[in-house]
Formats: structure tokens, sequence, C-alpha cells
């Protein structure tokens, strides 16, 4: 038993550092004077001397500040669009059997399985046409296509794990449809909603392929960060990186307890 | 206020198996109605029906004469309680027992008062600011019914509300809903395949097999005189005793009887007892004839293997699975030969 335990411990730090690792080199590489980390001789990456003067200078590119403040927008547009559409549709495929209602979630994750790029051309030449393109409506709904089949998926998981009979027992209640969904059922799949609007918010905060193709003048933050590298200024941008990064960390660590497994896996119910 | 229910050749299909396949039922005002029959023989598809969040597939279902086939449930009037309650988890008790008066707009007051006479009446004005998931089973059964109450329907439907408790909360329950429902003179739809509850708490028992009522009436009349065979083999601790009907000179047909009506001091036929089981009293007593497997109750105990004579009291007559007659007293008939 206890040598369980101690394999367990073993593993889980194990995992700890392979996830973390990339985290404390970002740091490193924020508040450690330039020269050092090109220079780096020695083999544990500890901290010899450390420095803000990276991140003060990251604080004077206003050319970074634009696009996080239009990534926010994307990313909130995402998320408000999937729950929006995806409550609908996890409640209509929880109503048909699980036989075709896993057939529609497996038609639903084809786009994923193909290059976003495949598909973002195409795309943008349509939106061109519509003047969507730069827009961050455009960006969007792009992005709402690596997005929404996740959230269908999760808010089905969601409206499976409900008590068999509440909504029947909410229609011999003699309640209207409205009424069913903002009193009964929308309450007891708020936990779901706030999944998938997470998931939606992370998936386009750092999302690529489809924000460069089709807004490559406006840009979101990803994609000016790759500017940023690209032209040589690796630092500024890791530096700006961690500041943006810090609140989303803390987003997650807040909301940590609602991120159960189970709504991940109740759109399995039935295979 | 009288209220009459009729179904109406009603048909209900899922995939090939008609579930429901023309069934016929009337449900009169004031009475207690228990719908029995085994599992998965379409028992909560009727109570479905009628309340209508299930559409049937073909005839009608008439409220004092109204057809009412189409209507959606929250135009019936009807309550149901559902096996699993379905208690809102998102709300108090109190929450749960007003939805129903909130949904028909009611003015808060109101619906105070009425919760409030409700909770009274089933004993949970202490539990009302609880969560409903916080309850215990027998409570939730009570909020359930409260909510069900509360609306004061015409038609009370409940689908085996007392199959989640424990045996001896379910047996006091059972007396209370009996209570409850001739003190407020509710119509009262109560299914469950558990016969004890049937026998204990109906007015009229109909029996449910293969999608039409066999039988109905009171359960001493559906105990006594099953119309089928079937009926006679599926009411009852044991099931009736059906025998070739040669030994009464019934030629081609069966002869029913229930255990007790076996009379020791007639010597028409001989078994041969093969187990015993000793219940309260009695001896429940499995006997072979020829290959026959039956069972005789007898306040006398014998060995396993001992061959006894006996005769019937009285026994029913069936033709090709359908009750013919019912010959009572056969001791005089016997004598009269």
């Amino acid at each position: 038993m206890k040598n369980k335990d101690t394999v367990s411990y073993i593993i889980a730090i194990i995992l700890s550092i392979v996830f973390i690792y990339p985290l404390y080199v970002l740091i490193l590489v924020t508040f450690e004077p330039v020269y050092l980390t090109f220079g780096r001789i020695y083999p544990f990456q500890l901290p010899i001397i450390l420095t803000l003067s990276n991140l003060i200078n990251s604080f004077h590119q206003v050319g970074l500040i634009v696009p996080v403040i239009r990534s926010v927008e994307v990313a909130m547009l995402v998320s408000i669009i999937a729950v929006l559409l995806s409550i609908p549709a996890g409640y209509g495929l929880q109503k048909l059997t699980s036989r075709v209602t896993n057939k529609i979630i497996l038609l639903m994750f084809v786009v994923n399985m193909m290059p976003g790029v495949v598909v973002a051309i195409p795309i943008s030449v349509y939106f061109i046409k519509l003047g969507l393109e730069n827009s961050i409506f455009g960006i969007a709904f792009a992005q709402e296509l690596v997005v929404l089949p996740l959230s269908v998926f999760i808010m089905l998981g969601g409206f499976r794990a409900l008590p068999k009979d509440i909504e029947n027992q909410a229609h011999v209640d003699g309640a209207r449809l409205h009424s069913i969904f903002s009193k009964v059922l929308i309450p007891l799949v708020k936990v779901p909603i706030l999944i998938t609007f997470l998931i939606a918010w992370m998936t386009s905060w750092d999302e690529f392929t489809y924000a460069v193709i089709i807004s490559p003048i406006n840009p979101t933050f990803p994609v000016k960060l790759y500017d940023y590298v690209s032209r040589g200024e690796p630092f500024v941008a890791s530096s700006f990186a961690l500041l943006v990064t810090v609140p989303v960390v803390v987003l997650v660590i807040i909301l940590q307890k609602y991120l159960k497994g189970e709504y991940l896996s109740g759109g399995l119910n039935g295979v | 206020m009288e209220y009459k229910l009729e179904l109406k050749e009603i048909t209900k299909i899922y995939g090939e198996k008609k579930v429901l396949n023309n069934l016929n039922l009337n449900i009169v005002s004031g009475e207690f109605m228990v719908i029995l029959g085994p599992s998965g023989e379409g028992k909560s598809t009727l109570l479905r029906s009628i309340v209508g969040i299930e559409n049937i597939d073909s005839g009608k279902i008439m409220v004092n004469g109204e057809d009412v086939t189409n209507n959606p449930p929250n135009k019936r009037n009807i309550a149901m309680v559902f096996q699993n309650y379905a208690l809102y988890p998102n709300m108090t008790v109190y929450k749960n027992i007003a939805f129903p008066l909130k949904m028909s707009k009611m003015p808060s007051e109101q619906i105070k008062e009425k919760v409030n006479k409700v909770s009274e009446l089933l004993k949970i004005t202490d539990v009302l600011d609880k969560n409903s998931t916080k309850l215990s089973g027998g409570q939730k059964q009570r909020v359930a019914i409260a909510r069900a109450l509360v609306r004061e329907p015409k038609l009370f439907l409940l689908d085996e509300p007392l199959s989640n408790i424990d045996a001896r909360t379910r047996y006091t329950s059972r007396q209370e809903l009996k209570r409850l429902q001739k003190e407020l003179n509710h119509t009262f739809v109560y299914v469950t395949h558990d016969q004890s509850e049937a026998a204990n708490i109906a007015d009229r028992v109909a029996v449910l097999h293969n999608g039409v009522i066999e039988q109905i009436g009171t359960y001493e009349e559906i105990y006594n005189k099953p119309e089928t065979t079937w009926v006679g083999d599926f009411i009852g601790t044991y099931p009736m005793n059906f025998i070739d009907g040669s030994i009464y000179d019934y030629k081609d047909k069966k002869i029913g009887f229930r255990p007790s009506w076996v009379d020791e001091s007639l010597n028409d036929f001989e078994l041969e007892i093969s187990l015993i089981e000793k219940i309260e009293n009695n001896y429940f007593i499995h006997c072979n004839l020829g290959e026959k497997n039956i069972v005789i109750r007898s306040n006398k105990n014998y060995n396993i293997g001992e061959k006894i004579k006996v005769g019937l009291s009285k026994f029913n007559v069936y033709k090709d699975e359908k009750l013919e007659s019912v010959i009572e007293n056969k001791k005089e008939k016997a004598s009269a030969d």
C-alpha cells in the first residue's frame, strides 16, 4: 500500500515537472538578463541574476496592447456564440437515440480532423466577399469551427446527466417551453455552460491559424506575438506573454472546482 | 364534481412492438384504480399517455366526454408523481411545491397559503426550507405528492411511487396514501407490479398484459375468478393451479383452483408431496399430480414423498384459456350425483 502511494507521488511529480517546465522557462527568460539566456553554460536552469528590464521594455511596446484587447473581444464573442448555440444543440441531440447522436457528434468533428489551413483559405475567400475579413466577427465565426463541436459535446453531456423525467415533470406541472428552460433546465446545466464558456474562451485565446489567415491586418495577440518572435524580439514577446497569461491562469484556478471530468465524458453515455 | 376519464382503443407502438394494443379503460371520480402488471408491459407508458407526455399512435382520450387526445400536458389538469419523484434539484422543497402554482400565475400570497396547507397535510412543514436533494426517500415521496396535490388536479397519477422506499416505510406510506385519497376524495390511478400493494389499496384493479386490460374488478374478484389462465397464474402469492379437466368430467378443459380451495376430506385424486413450506400457521405443500406441479394449503404437516388423497371444495373451469364457469360447493354436487 505504502509503496503504491510512493509510486503515485513520483509519477505525479514527474508529470507536474513536464507540464510546468515550459512555464518555468518562460518566467526565466522574462526575468533574466538577455545575455544569460543566450550564454547559458550551467546544466541546471537556476536563475543567477534577476532583472525587470525585459518587463519594462515590453511595457513600452504599445503595439502589443491593441492585439490583446482584440483577442479578448474575439474570445468573448466566440464563447458567447458557443454557449448560445450549444445549449439548444445539446438539448436537441440529447432527445435523439444515442446511436444517431453519436454519429452527428462524429460528423461535427470532421472539420477538426482536417488541417486548419485547408479549411481557412476557402473560408477567407468567402469572408472577403462578405466583408468579414480583418474583423473580430470574421475571426470569431471561423474559430467557432474549432470550438463548437467540443462545446456541443460538453452541453450534450450536461443535458444527459440531468435526472430523468425532470423535464416531463415540468411539463406536467404546467410549464411552457420557455419556463422549462429558464426555471428548470438552464439552472441545472450552469456548470456545463461555465465549462463550455471557459474552454471556448481559452481555445480562442491562443488560436492562430484561422486568425492569421482571416485577419492578417488587424492581428490578434498570438499572431502579433509571432510577428515579434519572427522579427527577432523574443524577449519582449515572452515577457509580454507572461503578463497576459497570469490573468488566464488565475481565472482557471478560481473556476477549477467546476472543471470536473464527468461533463467531458457524459456525452458518451450509451455508446 | 364529477369526473370521468375514458381511454378508447389506445395503441402505442415502439418500433415493432405494440406496447398498448387497442386498450380500453374507464376511470370514474373518487376511485382508487390500480393498474397492475409485470414489469415492461407498458404500465408507465399508459400513464404517460394519459398525462400527455407521450403521444399515442391511435385511439382517443376523453375527459368528461371531451376529446383531450391532442392537448399538451399543461392543458389537461392531471398531476403525476414519477417513479423517481423528479424533484427539481435546484430548488428548495417550498419552491418545488410552489412551482406548478407559479406556472399558473397565482399571486404569491395565495401560493404561500396553499403550500403551507398541503405541507401540513403531508407533515413536511419542517423541511420546507431544505434543498430537495437533501431529503430521505420517504420525504422525497411526500414532497412529490404534495407538489401534485397542491394544484388540486382532477386526476392524480402515480407511477410506482413506493418502489424506492424501504419495506417498513412502504407499508405505512401505502395506508397513508389510501387515507389521503379517501379524505380528499380525489381520483387516483396508481401503477405497480406489486400485488400486495394492489390488494391493499385498490378500489378496483386493472390487470395489464400484452398491451390490453385483461381483467378489471376488485382484487377479490380477480383473485377468485381470474378471467384468463394468465391472470390466474399472475395473481396470488402462489399462482393458480391448473390441472386437466378430465378429473371432474370436463373433457378438453382446464380446472383452476387456489391452494386454499383444496378439501382434504374428499378423495377425488391422489397427490405425491415433493416440498413443504411453512408460512405463519399454514403449510404450503408442493405436490406432483402426474407431471404437473401444484401447490395446496393445509394446516396439517405431511412428510415428503407421502401420497395423499384430496378433492376440491370449489374450482373454475377454463376453456381455451378463458373462464367458462365457476363451480362452488363441489361437495353438494358430488353427493347429488
